[in-house]
């Protein structure tokens, strides 16, 4: 089964939203799911110790360099999808977590910083295939976007396209809801109104049925 | 919420690769991460006995029963024989009030 690493060095980029949102979505719509928390912050478990953990979703706490290859194995082949969060750094253990992928997702917010910093995670992917000799699939989601998108974010946009970098459509909006996953646990039905909640469904839902599709080869391989 | 068409996964339809973790393929990673930065930050585990403190040496030849009984008094409380002298130390120090600052 896929193994999907949620990657980038620049901390409070989305990540951990993003991964709370695709595993428990992906779970909504049937498949079992592995969330992997390499974050020594634990965010991953505090959503899973805040609340119900949704049906057919596990997750695992505290993996790190030595455990990361071998947990990554068991589970790719007990029929679950696998989701890695890991922490905002330049590790060695996200470079590990990238070798493992079938996708890895880069969540940016729009704006100089994130995407300067960001790119580094698209340019170890980079040099990840070259060493290993093999494609990684990687996709950008942006995050935390309104409605209304600053000039920066557009230019970033184009220039990541003019790149070939493949950017995964809907980008995450900035959402009440998202953030009261990690207040609540649970997921997008469970947790109290906050705001919107058909928005903020349909979106989580779009950027999920965006990613399984990648999951299947059938969107997004980018123009390498 | 319910003109938004239900989402279902069909988990046949997932590509996989399989995935290579034997030494040569982790070294190699290590080696693309260490490239652009991405490096070793696990927290350290200490192996073994932490360093002493006490890196500082007194060159004492004393009178062997000396030697002996400050043995001795070491092994009994089970402490370390500089312990015996730092506190001997201090004891002397207020005698002839010696303090920190001189
Ligand atoms: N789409 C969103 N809508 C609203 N809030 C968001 C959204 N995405 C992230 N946030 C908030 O932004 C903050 C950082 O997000 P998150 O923890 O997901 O980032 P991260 O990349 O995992 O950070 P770290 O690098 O520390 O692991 C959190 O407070 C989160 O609730
Ligand atoms: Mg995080």
């Amino acid at each position: 089964m896929p193994v999907v690493t949620i990657a980038s060095p620049k901390g409070g980029a989305g990540k951990s939203t993003a991964a709370v949102i695709l595993g428990t979505e992906l779970a909504h719509a049937g498949a079992a799911v592995t969330m992997i928390d390499c974050d020594p912050n634990r965010s991953l478990t505090l959503w899973s110790d805040q609340g119900d953990i949704p049906p057919r979703i596990q997750v695992l706490s505290d993996v790190g360099e030595s455990d990361l290859i071998k947990t990554v194995k068991q589970h790719d082949q007990d029929g679950s999808i696998v989701i890695i969060d890991l922490e905002g750094v330049a590790s060695r253990l996200v470079s590990r977590a990238i070798s493992q992928a079938d996708l890895v997702i880069t969540p940016m917010r729009g704006t100089t910083l994130d995407a300067t910093i960001g790119v580094r995670a698209l340019q170890l992917v980079a040099e990840e295939e070259e060493a290993l000799d093999r494609s990684i699939p990687h996709a950008v989601v942006f995050t935390m976007t309104r409605n209304i998108r600053s000039k920066q974010h557009n230019g970033i946009e184009a220039s990541l396209r003019e790149q070939g970098v493949d950017i995964i459509d809907p980008s995450l909006i900035e959402r009440a809801a998202f953030a009261a996953l990690f207040e609540f646990g649970g997921d997008l039905r469970t947790i109290p109104p906050q705001g919107n909640m058909e928005t903020a469904q349909a979106n989580a839902q779009g950027f999920a049925e965006a990613v399984y599709a990648r999951l299947r080869g059938e969107a997004g391989e980018s123009a390498a | 919420m319910s003109e938004r068409k239900a989402f279902s996964i069909d988990v046949g339809g997932l590509k996989s690769r399989p995935k290579q973790s034997d030494a040569r393929t982790i070294a190699k990673t290590d080696k693309a991460g260490e490239k652009h930065g991405f490096i070793d930050r696990e927290p350290k585990a200490k192996r073994g006995r932490k360093p002493s403190p006490r890196t500082g040496q007194v060159h004492a030849k004393v009178l062997p029963q000396v030697q002996a009984q400050i043995a001795a008094e070491a092994r009994r409380r089970g402490t370390q024989q500089g312990v015996i002298i730092e506190d001997a130390w201090e004891l002397y120090c207020e005698q002839h009030g010696i303090t920190d600052e001189d």
